[in-house]
């Protein structure tokens, strides 16, 4: 198997609002390897965050090839998408995106149960260690919505780690966080890449995040500007 | 089975709107189970009371005047009928009853104490004597003697309709609820009308029937009338003669039915809305649920398991005020009695169970086409 995770050829995304074509993304190509650190900056509007949503399958590119753990997307269909989704995929957001009606627990083994797995004492005690792992073990049978914004981000962590993706895509995680929090989650991020060997690709504004990764993807008005890393050292 | 856990923890989270649907559906049902039942038991007991004491097909001479004969081969021909519960030969006499400056005309029937009994229900109704068993006894109805001041033992005087007097023996009086009959006819011996008619042993002024199906009597006599056995033979329809009754049955089908399809579509129009409002309230979720892996075809399930759910939780619980509203009511006076027909009750259920699913078909449809980049992109 190919070391590169990710593979992004040419890809561009037009929305037709209106009838008027808007390029979102032009154009853009680079490779991710596993276990890579990587972050993209961009400003608001740049194409971040359309970028992290074609990788992540919830969005189709109008034109470009993109392949994910070797397997070429192009012909996936909806299923194929949600299942590729479902177990090489974590996904954070900027916004928790948890689930009110369940506990924090059933949050974090949710992923698990769309799997097909069933839920076992192997699964709960899983997911129990990946909240260990963020320091949420006190709050696991809490509602998801009785917890404090910190703790929800965590939670928002653990679920999309509790299948053990092979890549975490992450769309500005700590946007809603204070620097202490920020610090936590990037701590636990760098954690977790070290000891679990998952790549990361994380979208940020903040360029003070983007140094701690070990390689930065710039994007602007929806092309690749930049890519500086420890094999692409900036120019 | 995650679409259903995912169903029920929606619904546990809204329990108002869950009591709510679950209550509209229970009384759907109810009404349902309640009106469908309470229309057919009255219907049946009207049936009952016009024609499960009359003959269904009646067999005569095609010569009013002549009385029918009952060979062996047309007994046969009936007997062998499994249509055909019951034959009753019967002799119809015309006479005056006189008393004093009294008279009033009466049919007295003549026929088997068995076949009054069986044909009349007469044991069940006699109110007081017994039925006529020798020669000479007579029946009548409780309000015609009241009339005219007989009791049970007492003489009564007939003119036959030769202008003779005849003296039989009062030995029995009935109530069979219709004023027709207990106004109009006495019951006797076959014997007493045979001689003064002046008819052979086998003949008779009529052959009663009755059938396992009264609605079968045309067919039944469209089948009989081809027979050899029956030539000379004409056949009396109780359909025929009982048009009003059948057009107010059917009228009083037809606003029940109507009634019945109104409910439903309230329970439907019901549930389709709560399951529309609640499909849009979650939409986040099942949008985030989509993120993290859950197939189109398992998140429309989540709708339909809450049809399901809301459906199946309603029919119980309207099975369960319908039967309470049934037994409530006979508890007041009835002059009718309720009969639960288990493959109405049944089908009722099914229905609305049916209907419940049905409703859930847009908000499953709409859950299964929601594209997950429309709820992360929209916060």
């Amino acid at each position: 198997m190919s070391d590169a995770l990710v593979v992004v050829s040419g890809l561009s995304k037009v929305y037709a609002d209106g009838g008027l074509p808007t390029p979102a993304l032009t154009d853009v190509s680079f490779s991710l390897g596993r276990s890579e650190f990587a972050s993209v900056i961009g400003r608001s509007g740049s194409g971040k965050s359309t970028l992290l949503n074609l990788i992540g399958l919830l969005d189709t590119p109008t034109s470009g090839n993109l392949v994910l753990n070797g397997q070429d997307t192009a012909g996936l269909s909806h299923d194929g998408r949600a299942k590729l989704r479902n177990t090489f995929i974590g996904f954070i957001f900027q916004f928790h995106h948890l689930l009110p009606e369940f506990s924090v627990i059933e949050n974090v083994y949710m992923p698990a149960l769309i799997r097909g797995e069933a839920q076992t004492p192997d699964l709960v005690s899983r997911a129990h260690a990946t909240l260990e792992t963020l320091d949420l073990c006190d709050v696991a049978d809490k509602k998801a919505n009785e917890v404090s914004g910190g703790q929800k981000q965590r939670v928002a962590i653990a679920r999309a780690l509790m299948n053990r993706p092979e890549l975490v895509l992450a769309d500005e995680p700590t946007g809603n966080l204070d620097t202490e929090n920020t610090e936590h989650v990037y701590e636990l991020f760098r954690k977790v890449n070290r000891e679990w060997g998952t790549a990361f690709l994380i979208v940020t504004h903040d360029p003070e995040i983007a140094r701690q990764t070990d390689r930065v993807l710039e994007i602007s008005d929806g092309r690749l500007l930049r890519d500086a890393g420890p094999d692409n050292p900036p120019r | 089975m995650l679409s259903l856990r995912i169903a029920t923890r929606f619904l546990r989270t809204s329990p108002g709107q869950s009591i709510l649907i679950i209550t509209g559906i229970a009384v759907g049902i109810a009404v349902q189970i309640f009106v469908g039942t309470l229309i057919m038991s009255l219907q049946a007991s009207l049936l009952e009371t016009t024609i499960g004491n009359a003959s269904h097909v009646t067999l005569q001479n095609v010569d009013d005047k002549k009385p029918i004969v009952y060979t062996p081969g047309l007994a046969r021909a009936l007997e062998s009928d499994p249509r055909v519960k019951l034959i009753v030969p019967d002799r119809i006499l015309s006479v005056i009853f006189s008393k004093g400056s009294d008279s009033a005309p009466i049919n007295v029937v003549g026929a088997l104490p068995s076949d009054i009994n069986a044909i009349y229900k007469m044991q069940k109704h006699l109110v007081s004597g017994r039925l006529a068993r020798d020669a000479g006894d007579v029946i009548l109805g409780s309000s015609f003697a009241k009339k005219y001041q007989l009791a049970v033992g007492d003489p009564v005087l007939v003119v036959m309709p030769g202008g003779t007097q005849q003296k039989l023996t009062l030995v029995g009086l009935f109530d069979v609820g219709t004023s027709a009959v207990n106004d109009r006819l006495g019951f006797t011996t076959p014997d007493f009308p045979r001689r003064a008619l002046g008819m052979a042993s086998n003949e008779y002024s009529d052959i009663q029937t009755q059938l396992v199906d009264p609605f079968q009597s045309a067919t039944v006599i469209k089948d009989l009338t081809g027979l050899e056995v029956f030539r000379g033979v004409q056949f009396k329809d109780w359909q025929v003669e009982n048009q009003q009754l059948l057009v107010g049955l059917q009228g009083q089908s037809s606003s029940s039915y109507m009634i019945q399809v109104f409910v439903l579509v309230a329970v439907a129009l019901g549930i389709a809305s709560t399951l529309a409002i609640s499909a849009v309230q979650k939409t986040r979720q099942i949008g985030i649920l989509k993120a993290m892996g859950l197939t189109d075809s398992r998140a429309g399930m989540v709708f339909l398991w809450e049809a399901a759910l809301l459906g199946g939780c309603g029919t119980v619980l309207g099975l369960a005020f319908g039967l309470g509203l049934l037994q409530l009511f006979q508890l007041g006076p009835l002059t009718f009695s309720v009969v639960l027909d288990p493959a109405f009750v049944g089908g009722s259920c099914a229905v609305g169970l049916a209907v419940a699913l049905l409703s859930a078909i847009i908000p499953s449809r709409r859950t299964s086409r929601l594209d997950p980049i429309e709820v992360i992109q929209g916060v």
